[in-house]
Protein backbone atom coordinates (compact mmCIF):
# COMPACT_ATOMS: atom_id res chain seq x y z
CA UNK A 1 0.00 0.00 0.00
CA UNK A 2 2.99 2.23 1.31
CA UNK A 3 4.88 1.27 -1.71
CA UNK A 4 3.49 2.63 -4.90
CA UNK A 5 3.32 6.19 -3.25
CA UNK A 6 6.97 6.31 -1.64
CA UNK A 7 7.84 5.63 -5.01
CA UNK A 8 5.42 8.44 -6.71
CA UNK A 9 7.01 10.80 -4.26
CA UNK A 10 10.16 10.59 -4.51
CA UNK A 11 10.31 11.29 -8.71
CA UNK A 12 11.28 14.48 -8.19
CA UNK A 13 12.80 16.69 -9.49
CA UNK A 14 9.52 19.10 -8.30
CA UNK A 15 6.86 19.66 -10.77
CA UNK A 16 6.43 23.31 -11.40
CA UNK A 17 2.84 23.30 -9.51
CA UNK A 18 4.29 22.10 -6.49
CA UNK A 19 3.57 24.71 -3.48
CA UNK A 20 5.68 23.30 -0.90
CA UNK A 21 8.48 20.47 -1.42
CA UNK A 22 10.98 18.87 0.63
CA UNK A 23 13.88 17.65 -0.93
CA UNK A 24 15.59 14.77 -0.04
CA UNK A 25 15.57 17.05 3.19
CA UNK A 26 17.71 16.14 6.74
CA UNK A 27 18.08 17.93 9.80
CA UNK A 28 20.83 17.44 12.36
CA UNK A 29 20.28 19.10 16.03
CA UNK A 30 22.72 18.49 18.80
CA UNK A 31 24.65 16.33 17.00
CA UNK A 32 21.40 13.80 16.50
CA UNK A 33 19.66 13.40 13.04
CA UNK A 34 16.44 14.58 14.00
CA UNK A 35 14.97 14.22 10.42
CA UNK A 36 16.97 12.01 7.73
CA UNK A 37 15.77 12.06 4.12
CA UNK A 38 11.90 13.13 3.93
CA UNK A 39 10.96 14.06 -0.06
CA UNK A 40 7.50 15.32 -0.04
CA UNK A 41 5.69 17.41 -2.20
CA UNK A 42 2.52 19.50 -1.30
CA UNK A 43 0.25 21.24 -3.97
CA UNK A 44 -1.41 24.15 -3.88
CA UNK A 45 -4.74 24.09 -1.85
CA UNK A 46 -4.13 20.68 -0.99
CA UNK A 47 -4.99 19.74 2.62
CA UNK A 48 -1.99 17.32 3.80
CA UNK A 49 -2.05 15.92 7.38
CA UNK A 50 0.77 14.53 9.22
CA UNK A 51 0.72 11.79 11.67
CA UNK A 52 2.88 9.87 13.90
CA UNK A 53 4.20 8.76 17.30
CA UNK A 54 5.22 11.02 19.64
CA UNK A 55 8.73 12.32 19.21
CA UNK A 56 8.98 11.50 16.06
CA UNK A 57 9.45 14.94 14.50
CA UNK A 58 6.17 16.10 13.17
CA UNK A 59 6.85 19.40 14.80
CA UNK A 60 10.15 19.98 13.70
CA UNK A 61 9.66 18.74 10.09
CA UNK A 62 6.34 21.65 10.42
CA UNK A 63 9.33 24.03 11.47
CA UNK A 64 11.43 23.35 8.34
CA UNK A 65 8.48 23.91 6.30
CA UNK A 66 8.17 26.94 7.97
CA UNK A 67 12.11 28.16 7.27
CA UNK A 68 12.27 28.21 11.03
CA UNK A 69 14.61 25.67 10.82
CA UNK A 70 17.10 24.91 7.99
CA UNK A 71 17.95 21.45 6.73
CA UNK A 72 21.74 20.36 7.24
CA UNK A 73 21.27 18.25 3.94
CA UNK A 74 18.69 18.74 1.48
CA UNK A 75 16.38 21.62 0.57
CA UNK A 76 13.12 22.87 1.35
CA UNK A 77 11.31 24.95 -1.54
CA UNK A 78 8.53 27.10 -1.56
CA UNK A 79 6.76 27.72 -5.46
CA UNK A 80 10.23 26.12 -6.44
CA UNK A 81 12.66 28.90 -4.83
CA UNK A 82 14.89 27.26 -1.68
CA UNK A 83 13.70 28.61 1.48
CA UNK A 84 16.16 30.56 3.62
CA UNK A 85 14.19 31.93 6.10
CA UNK A 86 10.52 32.70 7.05
CA UNK A 87 8.10 33.69 4.72
CA UNK A 88 4.64 36.23 5.23
CA UNK A 89 3.05 34.00 2.36
CA UNK A 90 3.55 31.03 5.13
CA UNK A 91 1.40 31.55 8.36
CA UNK A 92 1.94 29.30 11.20
CA UNK A 93 -0.66 27.96 13.77
CA UNK A 94 1.62 26.85 16.99
CA UNK A 95 0.12 23.91 18.82
CA UNK A 96 0.75 26.39 22.13
CA UNK A 97 -1.60 29.12 21.25
CA UNK A 98 -1.43 30.67 24.83
CA UNK A 99 2.29 31.58 24.63
CA UNK A 100 2.02 32.66 20.65
CA UNK A 101 -0.39 35.17 21.15
CA UNK A 102 0.46 38.75 23.00
CA UNK A 103 -1.24 38.66 26.28
CA UNK A 104 -1.05 42.56 27.01
CA UNK A 105 -2.85 43.06 23.30
CA UNK A 106 -6.52 42.36 23.12
CA UNK A 107 -8.06 40.32 20.57
CA UNK A 108 -8.19 42.89 17.79
CA UNK A 109 -4.67 44.06 18.99
CA UNK A 110 -3.14 40.35 18.37
CA UNK A 111 -4.81 40.64 14.76
CA UNK A 112 -3.81 44.29 14.10
CA UNK A 113 -0.10 42.84 15.36
CA UNK A 114 0.13 41.12 11.49
CA UNK A 115 -1.48 43.60 9.70
CA UNK A 116 0.46 46.08 11.17
CA UNK A 117 3.39 44.03 10.03
CA UNK A 118 2.53 44.11 6.49
CA UNK A 119 2.34 47.65 6.06
CA UNK A 120 -1.33 47.86 5.88
CA UNK A 121 -2.49 51.46 6.85
CA UNK A 122 -4.42 52.19 10.08
CA UNK A 123 -7.32 53.79 8.88
CA UNK A 124 -8.20 50.22 6.98
CA UNK A 125 -7.09 48.46 9.61
CA UNK A 126 -10.16 48.57 11.55
CA UNK A 127 -12.58 47.07 9.41
CA UNK A 128 -9.86 44.52 8.39
CA UNK A 129 -10.04 43.36 11.63
CA UNK A 130 -13.41 43.04 12.54
CA UNK A 131 -13.60 40.85 9.23
CA UNK A 132 -11.67 38.57 9.99
CA UNK A 133 -12.74 38.22 14.00
CA UNK A 134 -16.29 37.55 12.20
CA UNK A 135 -14.81 34.89 10.01
CA UNK A 136 -12.77 32.81 13.12
CA UNK A 137 -16.61 33.50 15.29
CA UNK A 138 -15.46 36.19 17.44
CA UNK A 139 -17.17 38.84 16.06
CA UNK A 140 -17.99 40.06 19.85
CA UNK A 141 -14.55 39.35 21.77
CA UNK A 142 -12.81 41.87 19.73
CA UNK A 143 -12.16 43.91 22.88
CA UNK A 144 -11.15 41.01 25.08
CA UNK A 145 -7.57 39.94 25.52
CA UNK A 146 -6.45 36.48 25.06
CA UNK A 147 -6.32 35.91 28.98
CA UNK A 148 -9.93 36.57 29.34
CA UNK A 149 -11.08 34.18 26.61
CA UNK A 150 -11.22 29.79 26.73
CA UNK A 151 -8.89 27.93 24.82
CA UNK A 152 -10.93 27.41 21.80
CA UNK A 153 -11.14 30.89 21.58
CA UNK A 154 -7.85 31.76 21.98
CA UNK A 155 -6.48 28.90 18.84
CA UNK A 156 -9.53 30.90 16.84
CA UNK A 157 -7.58 34.08 17.16
CA UNK A 158 -4.41 32.55 16.62
CA UNK A 159 -6.13 31.10 13.55
CA UNK A 160 -7.40 34.78 12.39
CA UNK A 161 -3.89 36.23 12.66
CA UNK A 162 -2.43 34.17 10.41
CA UNK A 163 -5.41 34.57 8.44
CA UNK A 164 -3.99 38.41 8.29
CA UNK A 165 -1.11 37.76 6.80
CA UNK A 166 -3.47 36.52 3.79
CA UNK A 167 -1.01 33.33 3.33
CA UNK A 168 -0.66 30.98 0.66
CA UNK A 169 -0.04 28.32 3.35
CA UNK A 170 -0.97 27.37 6.67
CA UNK A 171 1.29 24.92 8.80
CA UNK A 172 -0.88 24.04 11.81
CA UNK A 173 1.26 21.80 14.88
CA UNK A 174 -1.80 20.13 17.00
CA UNK A 175 -3.88 23.14 16.80
CA UNK A 176 -6.79 21.36 18.43
CA UNK A 177 -4.67 18.76 20.83
CA UNK A 178 -5.52 21.16 23.75
CA UNK A 179 -9.16 21.42 23.02
CA UNK A 180 -11.81 19.54 24.49
CA UNK A 181 -13.77 17.03 21.75
CA UNK A 182 -16.85 18.69 21.11
CA UNK A 183 -14.73 22.34 20.54
CA UNK A 184 -12.34 20.25 18.48
CA UNK A 185 -14.83 19.12 16.01
CA UNK A 186 -16.79 22.82 15.93
CA UNK A 187 -12.98 23.64 14.74
CA UNK A 188 -12.29 21.22 12.18
CA UNK A 189 -15.15 22.03 10.36
CA UNK A 190 -14.83 25.77 10.85
CA UNK A 191 -11.30 25.22 9.53
CA UNK A 192 -12.47 23.18 6.28
CA UNK A 193 -14.98 26.00 5.84
CA UNK A 194 -12.66 28.45 6.09
CA UNK A 195 -9.68 26.67 4.25
CA UNK A 196 -11.97 26.09 1.41
CA UNK A 197 -12.90 29.95 1.29
CA UNK A 198 -9.74 30.94 1.10
CA UNK A 199 -8.28 28.21 -1.10
CA UNK A 200 -4.88 27.82 1.09
CA UNK A 201 -3.03 24.88 1.43
CA UNK A 202 -2.59 23.30 4.69
CA UNK A 203 -0.17 21.28 6.13
CA UNK A 204 -2.36 20.05 9.47
CA UNK A 205 -0.39 18.05 12.25
CA UNK A 206 -2.15 15.80 14.80
CA UNK A 207 -1.77 13.34 16.69
CA UNK A 208 -5.45 11.85 16.34
CA UNK A 209 -6.10 9.68 13.25
CA UNK A 210 -9.62 9.91 12.55
CA UNK A 211 -8.67 13.65 12.54
CA UNK A 212 -5.91 13.04 10.34
CA UNK A 213 -8.27 11.40 7.69
CA UNK A 214 -11.30 13.83 8.39
CA UNK A 215 -9.80 16.82 7.24
CA UNK A 216 -7.08 15.82 5.05
CA UNK A 217 -6.72 14.91 1.27
CA UNK A 218 -4.00 12.90 2.10
CA UNK A 219 -2.20 11.55 5.15
CA UNK A 220 1.35 11.20 5.37
CA UNK A 221 2.69 8.61 8.87
CA UNK A 222 5.95 9.39 9.96
CA UNK A 223 8.36 7.26 11.36
CA UNK A 224 10.76 7.60 14.69
CA UNK A 225 14.26 8.08 15.15
CA UNK A 226 15.16 9.62 12.55
CA UNK A 227 11.76 10.93 11.13
CA UNK A 228 11.22 10.08 7.96
CA UNK A 229 8.03 9.60 6.15
CA UNK A 230 6.91 5.47 6.37
CA UNK A 231 3.02 5.74 4.83
CA UNK A 232 1.57 7.59 2.42
CA UNK A 233 -2.48 7.39 2.16
CA UNK A 234 -4.96 9.36 -0.65
CA UNK A 235 -7.93 10.31 0.93
CA UNK A 236 -10.79 9.71 -1.36
CA UNK A 237 -13.57 10.68 0.75
CA UNK A 238 -16.70 13.02 -0.45
CA UNK A 239 -16.25 17.20 0.20
CA UNK A 240 -17.72 18.60 2.13
CA UNK A 241 -17.22 16.07 5.12
CA UNK A 242 -19.64 15.60 7.79
CA UNK A 243 -18.32 14.40 11.43
CA UNK A 244 -21.50 11.56 11.28
CA UNK A 245 -21.36 10.77 7.75
CA UNK A 246 -17.79 11.20 7.05
CA UNK A 247 -16.46 8.82 9.65
CA UNK A 248 -19.17 6.10 9.24
CA UNK A 249 -17.80 5.75 5.88
CA UNK A 250 -16.30 1.86 5.04
CA UNK A 251 -13.66 4.08 3.22
CA UNK A 252 -13.14 6.25 6.32
CA UNK A 253 -12.67 2.62 8.43
CA UNK A 254 -10.23 1.50 6.35
CA UNK A 255 -8.22 3.84 6.27
CA UNK A 256 -8.39 4.12 10.38
CA UNK A 257 -7.64 0.75 10.17
CA UNK A 258 -4.37 1.18 7.71
CA UNK A 259 -3.21 3.70 9.70
CA UNK A 260 -3.55 2.65 13.49
CA UNK A 261 -1.73 -0.53 11.96
CA UNK A 262 0.99 2.06 10.76
CA UNK A 263 1.33 3.36 14.03
CA UNK A 264 1.56 0.38 16.31
CA UNK A 265 3.96 -1.01 13.83
CA UNK A 266 6.40 2.08 13.83
CA UNK A 267 5.97 2.17 18.27
CA UNK B 1 -13.24 43.48 47.28
CA UNK B 2 -13.96 46.99 46.96
CA UNK B 3 -15.78 47.33 50.58
CA UNK B 4 -12.18 45.94 52.22
CA UNK B 5 -10.27 48.24 50.13
CA UNK B 6 -12.43 51.03 51.45
CA UNK B 7 -12.32 49.59 55.00
CA UNK B 8 -8.84 49.53 54.74
CA UNK B 9 -8.29 53.44 53.82
CA UNK B 10 -10.76 54.17 56.39
CA UNK B 11 -8.62 52.16 59.39
CA UNK B 12 -5.36 53.72 57.90
CA UNK B 13 -6.86 57.10 57.42
CA UNK B 14 -7.97 56.38 61.15
CA UNK B 15 -4.70 55.29 62.65
CA UNK B 16 -2.69 58.29 61.04
CA UNK B 17 -5.00 60.67 63.21
CA UNK B 18 -4.31 58.86 65.77
CA UNK B 19 -0.55 59.21 65.46
CA UNK B 20 -1.34 63.34 64.84
CA UNK B 21 -3.54 63.41 68.10
CA UNK B 22 -0.78 62.00 70.14
CA UNK B 23 1.73 63.89 68.47
CA UNK B 24 -0.25 67.19 69.34
CA UNK B 25 -0.72 65.90 73.40
CA UNK B 26 2.42 64.96 73.32
CA UNK B 27 3.88 68.44 72.65
CA UNK B 28 0.96 70.20 74.81
CA UNK B 29 2.30 68.13 77.69
CA UNK B 30 5.61 69.20 76.88
CA UNK B 31 6.89 65.58 77.42
CA UNK B 32 9.71 66.50 74.49
CA UNK B 33 10.95 70.06 74.85
CA UNK B 34 9.50 72.02 72.41
CA UNK B 35 12.99 73.06 71.08
CA UNK B 36 12.64 69.72 69.27
CA UNK B 37 9.33 68.96 68.95
CA UNK B 38 7.15 71.18 67.82
CA UNK B 39 3.44 70.47 67.66
CA UNK B 40 1.29 69.25 64.72
CA UNK B 41 -0.20 72.93 64.86
CA UNK B 42 3.10 74.74 64.64
CA UNK B 43 4.19 72.80 62.43
CA UNK B 44 1.15 73.34 59.48
CA UNK B 45 1.41 76.97 60.70
CA UNK B 46 5.05 76.67 59.49
CA UNK B 47 4.42 74.76 56.49
CA UNK B 48 1.58 76.96 55.34
CA UNK B 49 3.69 80.76 56.56
CA UNK B 50 6.68 78.83 54.14
CA UNK B 51 4.69 78.29 51.38
CA UNK B 52 2.94 82.03 51.30
CA UNK B 53 6.69 83.44 51.59
CA UNK B 54 7.62 81.61 48.87
CA UNK B 55 10.75 79.87 50.02
CA UNK B 56 9.56 76.59 50.59
CA UNK B 57 7.92 76.49 47.12
CA UNK B 58 11.48 76.78 45.88
CA UNK B 59 12.92 74.43 47.79
CA UNK B 60 10.47 71.67 46.93
CA UNK B 61 10.42 72.30 43.41
CA UNK B 62 14.86 71.88 43.81
CA UNK B 63 14.07 68.46 45.21
CA UNK B 64 11.39 67.70 43.10
CA UNK B 65 13.63 68.81 39.90
CA UNK B 66 16.88 66.91 41.32
CA UNK B 67 14.42 63.72 41.75
CA UNK B 68 13.07 63.73 38.34
CA UNK B 69 16.12 64.42 36.69
CA UNK B 70 18.13 61.57 38.12
CA UNK B 71 15.25 59.36 37.91
CA UNK B 72 14.51 60.39 34.30
CA UNK B 73 18.32 60.02 33.74
CA UNK B 74 18.35 56.21 35.05
CA UNK B 75 15.00 55.46 33.87
CA UNK B 76 16.49 56.45 29.84
CA UNK B 77 20.05 54.33 31.09
CA UNK B 78 18.58 51.92 33.05
CA UNK B 79 16.07 50.09 30.37
CA UNK B 80 18.49 51.01 27.30
CA UNK B 81 21.19 49.41 28.68
CA UNK B 82 19.21 46.39 30.41
CA UNK B 83 17.44 45.96 26.39
CA UNK B 84 21.07 45.44 25.25
CA UNK B 85 22.11 43.65 28.20
CA UNK B 86 18.91 41.02 28.63
CA UNK B 87 17.93 40.25 25.02
CA UNK B 88 21.91 38.86 24.13
CA UNK B 89 22.57 35.78 26.21
CA UNK B 90 26.16 36.52 25.51
CA UNK B 91 25.94 39.90 26.91
CA UNK B 92 23.97 38.28 30.28
CA UNK B 93 26.51 35.45 30.40
CA UNK B 94 29.37 38.26 30.68
CA UNK B 95 27.97 41.14 32.22
CA UNK B 96 25.72 40.19 34.73
CA UNK B 97 27.95 39.00 37.19
CA UNK B 98 29.74 41.90 37.52
CA UNK B 99 26.56 43.48 38.10
CA UNK B 100 25.75 41.55 41.10
CA UNK B 101 29.45 42.49 42.48
CA UNK B 102 27.99 46.70 41.79
CA UNK B 103 24.26 46.22 42.96
CA UNK B 104 25.15 45.44 46.77
CA UNK B 105 27.28 48.29 46.83
CA UNK B 106 26.24 51.00 49.26
CA UNK B 107 25.10 54.28 47.16
CA UNK B 108 26.50 56.39 49.89
CA UNK B 109 30.07 54.95 49.06
CA UNK B 110 29.95 56.64 45.53
CA UNK B 111 29.35 59.67 46.91
CA UNK B 112 32.92 60.76 47.61
CA UNK B 113 33.87 59.76 44.32
CA UNK B 114 31.40 61.62 42.80
CA UNK B 115 32.51 64.64 45.03
CA UNK B 116 35.85 64.25 43.87
CA UNK B 117 35.00 64.02 40.41
CA UNK B 118 32.47 66.74 40.13
CA UNK B 119 32.93 68.58 43.22
CA UNK B 120 29.56 69.88 45.60
CA UNK B 121 27.43 70.78 42.55
CA UNK B 122 24.23 69.72 40.17
CA UNK B 123 26.39 67.13 37.92
CA UNK B 124 27.56 65.78 41.54
CA UNK B 125 23.54 65.01 42.63
CA UNK B 126 22.84 64.14 39.07
CA UNK B 127 25.16 61.71 38.92
CA UNK B 128 24.42 60.00 42.51
CA UNK B 129 20.47 60.38 41.99
CA UNK B 130 20.74 58.18 38.73
CA UNK B 131 23.55 56.29 39.89
CA UNK B 132 21.05 55.13 42.79
CA UNK B 133 18.50 54.40 41.26
CA UNK B 134 19.60 53.05 38.04
CA UNK B 135 19.73 49.36 39.87
CA UNK B 136 16.55 48.42 40.31
CA UNK B 137 15.34 49.60 37.13
CA UNK B 138 18.81 48.05 34.68
CA UNK B 139 17.84 44.79 37.06
CA UNK B 140 14.20 44.82 36.11
CA UNK B 141 14.80 45.23 32.61
CA UNK B 142 17.47 42.68 32.11
CA UNK B 143 15.31 40.45 33.85
CA UNK B 144 12.26 41.32 31.93
CA UNK B 145 13.86 40.95 28.53
CA UNK B 146 15.13 37.82 28.87
CA UNK B 147 12.13 36.22 30.25
CA UNK B 148 10.44 36.93 27.04
CA UNK B 149 8.77 33.98 25.83
CA UNK B 150 10.72 32.51 22.45
CA UNK B 151 7.46 31.55 21.28
CA UNK B 152 6.62 35.41 20.20
CA UNK B 153 10.51 35.73 18.95
CA UNK B 154 9.13 32.66 16.40
CA UNK B 155 5.68 35.02 15.92
CA UNK B 156 7.83 37.67 15.13
CA UNK B 157 10.00 35.45 12.92
CA UNK B 158 6.95 34.36 10.63
CA UNK B 159 5.43 37.80 10.41
CA UNK B 160 8.57 39.51 9.11
CA UNK B 161 8.78 41.88 11.63
CA UNK B 162 11.65 44.80 11.69
CA UNK B 163 14.26 44.73 14.60
CA UNK B 164 12.67 47.89 15.94
CA UNK B 165 8.74 46.37 15.80
CA UNK B 166 10.04 43.52 17.72
CA UNK B 167 11.62 45.40 20.43
CA UNK B 168 8.76 48.20 20.47
CA UNK B 169 5.44 45.89 20.07
CA UNK B 170 7.13 42.42 21.83
CA UNK B 171 10.23 42.73 24.11
CA UNK B 172 9.30 45.83 26.02
CA UNK B 173 5.77 45.32 26.26
CA UNK B 174 6.17 41.71 27.86
CA UNK B 175 9.32 43.20 30.20
CA UNK B 176 6.57 46.17 31.05
CA UNK B 177 5.61 44.94 34.54
CA UNK B 178 9.77 44.34 35.79
CA UNK B 179 10.41 47.51 34.38
CA UNK B 180 7.47 49.45 35.88
CA UNK B 181 8.47 47.63 39.17
CA UNK B 182 11.75 48.62 38.93
CA UNK B 183 10.82 52.19 37.98
CA UNK B 184 8.41 52.50 41.53
CA UNK B 185 11.38 51.34 43.94
CA UNK B 186 14.24 53.77 42.02
CA UNK B 187 11.35 56.92 43.11
CA UNK B 188 12.05 55.94 46.69
CA UNK B 189 15.71 56.13 46.18
CA UNK B 190 16.04 59.01 44.14
CA UNK B 191 13.99 61.06 46.57
CA UNK B 192 16.29 59.99 49.28
CA UNK B 193 19.32 61.04 47.37
CA UNK B 194 18.38 64.01 46.31
CA UNK B 195 17.79 64.91 50.06
CA UNK B 196 21.25 63.62 50.54
CA UNK B 197 22.97 65.25 47.75
CA UNK B 198 21.27 68.83 48.90
CA UNK B 199 22.42 68.34 52.60
CA UNK B 200 26.01 67.56 51.36
CA UNK B 201 26.33 69.97 48.67
CA UNK B 202 24.05 73.01 49.64
CA UNK B 203 21.54 73.01 46.94
CA UNK B 204 18.06 74.57 46.83
CA UNK B 205 15.99 72.08 48.29
CA UNK B 206 14.12 70.33 50.82
CA UNK B 207 17.49 68.55 52.24
CA UNK B 208 19.22 71.81 52.86
CA UNK B 209 15.98 73.47 54.49
CA UNK B 210 15.81 70.65 56.77
CA UNK B 211 19.61 70.83 57.17
CA UNK B 212 19.66 74.55 57.85
CA UNK B 213 15.93 74.30 60.04
CA UNK B 214 17.52 71.25 62.17
CA UNK B 215 21.28 73.58 62.85
CA UNK B 216 19.37 76.98 63.85
CA UNK B 217 16.81 74.66 66.09
CA UNK B 218 13.64 75.89 64.35
CA UNK B 219 12.24 72.80 64.74
CA UNK B 220 8.71 73.72 63.42
CA UNK B 221 10.50 74.64 60.01
CA UNK B 222 12.41 71.04 60.46
CA UNK B 223 8.97 69.14 60.62
CA UNK B 224 7.35 70.75 58.00
CA UNK B 225 10.13 70.30 55.64
CA UNK B 226 9.87 66.50 56.69
CA UNK B 227 6.10 66.16 56.61
CA UNK B 228 6.43 67.89 52.66
CA UNK B 229 8.85 64.84 51.67
CA UNK B 230 6.94 62.91 52.82
CA UNK B 231 3.81 64.21 51.26
CA UNK B 232 6.10 63.64 48.04
CA UNK B 233 7.12 60.36 48.46
CA UNK B 234 3.41 59.31 48.82
CA UNK B 235 2.01 61.30 45.81
CA UNK B 236 4.60 60.21 43.72
CA UNK B 237 4.18 56.41 44.64
CA UNK B 238 0.46 57.14 44.09
CA UNK B 239 1.06 58.19 40.47
CA UNK B 240 3.39 55.48 39.90
CA UNK B 241 1.16 53.35 40.85
CA UNK B 242 -1.78 55.02 38.62
CA UNK B 243 0.23 54.68 35.88
CA UNK B 244 1.15 50.85 36.00
CA UNK B 245 -1.90 49.69 36.55
CA UNK B 246 -3.32 51.63 33.24
CA UNK B 247 -0.04 50.52 31.36
CA UNK B 248 -0.69 46.87 32.51
CA UNK B 249 -4.42 46.78 32.59
CA UNK B 250 -3.85 43.61 30.46
CA UNK B 251 -2.52 41.82 33.48
CA UNK B 252 -5.69 42.88 35.40
CA UNK B 253 -7.30 41.12 32.98
CA UNK B 254 -5.76 37.88 33.97
CA UNK B 255 -7.01 37.59 37.27
N1 LIG C 1 16.35 21.71 19.29
C1 LIG C 1 16.48 20.37 19.40
N2 LIG C 1 17.68 19.83 19.69
C2 LIG C 1 17.84 18.49 19.80
N3 LIG C 1 16.83 17.62 19.68
C3 LIG C 1 15.61 18.08 19.39
C4 LIG C 1 15.36 19.49 19.25
N4 LIG C 1 14.04 19.65 18.97
C5 LIG C 1 13.50 18.43 18.95
N5 LIG C 1 14.43 17.48 19.20
C6 LIG C 1 14.19 16.04 19.22
O1 LIG C 1 13.68 15.70 17.96
C7 LIG C 1 12.72 14.67 18.07
C8 LIG C 1 11.46 15.08 17.36
O2 LIG C 1 10.85 16.16 18.04
P1 LIG C 1 9.48 16.79 17.57
O3 LIG C 1 9.63 17.24 16.17
O4 LIG C 1 9.09 17.80 18.57
O5 LIG C 1 8.50 15.53 17.62
P2 LIG C 1 6.92 15.49 17.56
O6 LIG C 1 6.41 16.84 17.22
O7 LIG C 1 6.63 14.49 16.51
O8 LIG C 1 6.43 15.00 18.87
C9 LIG C 1 12.53 14.40 19.55
O9 LIG C 1 13.21 13.24 19.87
C10 LIG C 1 13.14 15.62 20.21
O10 LIG C 1 13.73 15.24 21.43
MG1 LIG D 1 5.13 18.15 18.33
Amino acid sequence: MAEPALALVQSSPAPAHAQIAFDKVALVLGGKAIIDTISLEVAAGEILCVVGASGCGKTTALRLAAGLYQPTGGAVRFEGEVMRAPRREIAVVFQDYGKALLPWRTAAGNVSLALETIGMPSAQRAARIAELLAKVGLAGHAAKYPTEMSGGMQQRLQIARCLAQDPKVLLMDEPFGALDAMTRQGLQDEMLALVASTGATVVFVTHDLEEAIYLGDRVVGLLPHPGRVGLELTIDLPRPRDQLATREHPEFLRLRRALFDFIKASE
Amino acid sequence: MRWSVIAWRCASFVVAAGVIALWQLAADRRLISPVFLPGPDRAWASLLRGFTSGDLLTKLTGTLTHMAYGWLLASVAGIALGAMIGSSKAMRIYVAPTLELLRPLPVSAIIPVAIAAFGLNQSMALFVIAFGSLWPMLLGTIHGFAAVEPRLYEVARVLHMSRLAVIFKIALPSAAPDILAGMRLSLTVALILAVVCEMLAGLDGLGQWVLLSARAFRSADLFAGVMLLGIIGYITALAMGAAESRLLRWQAARR
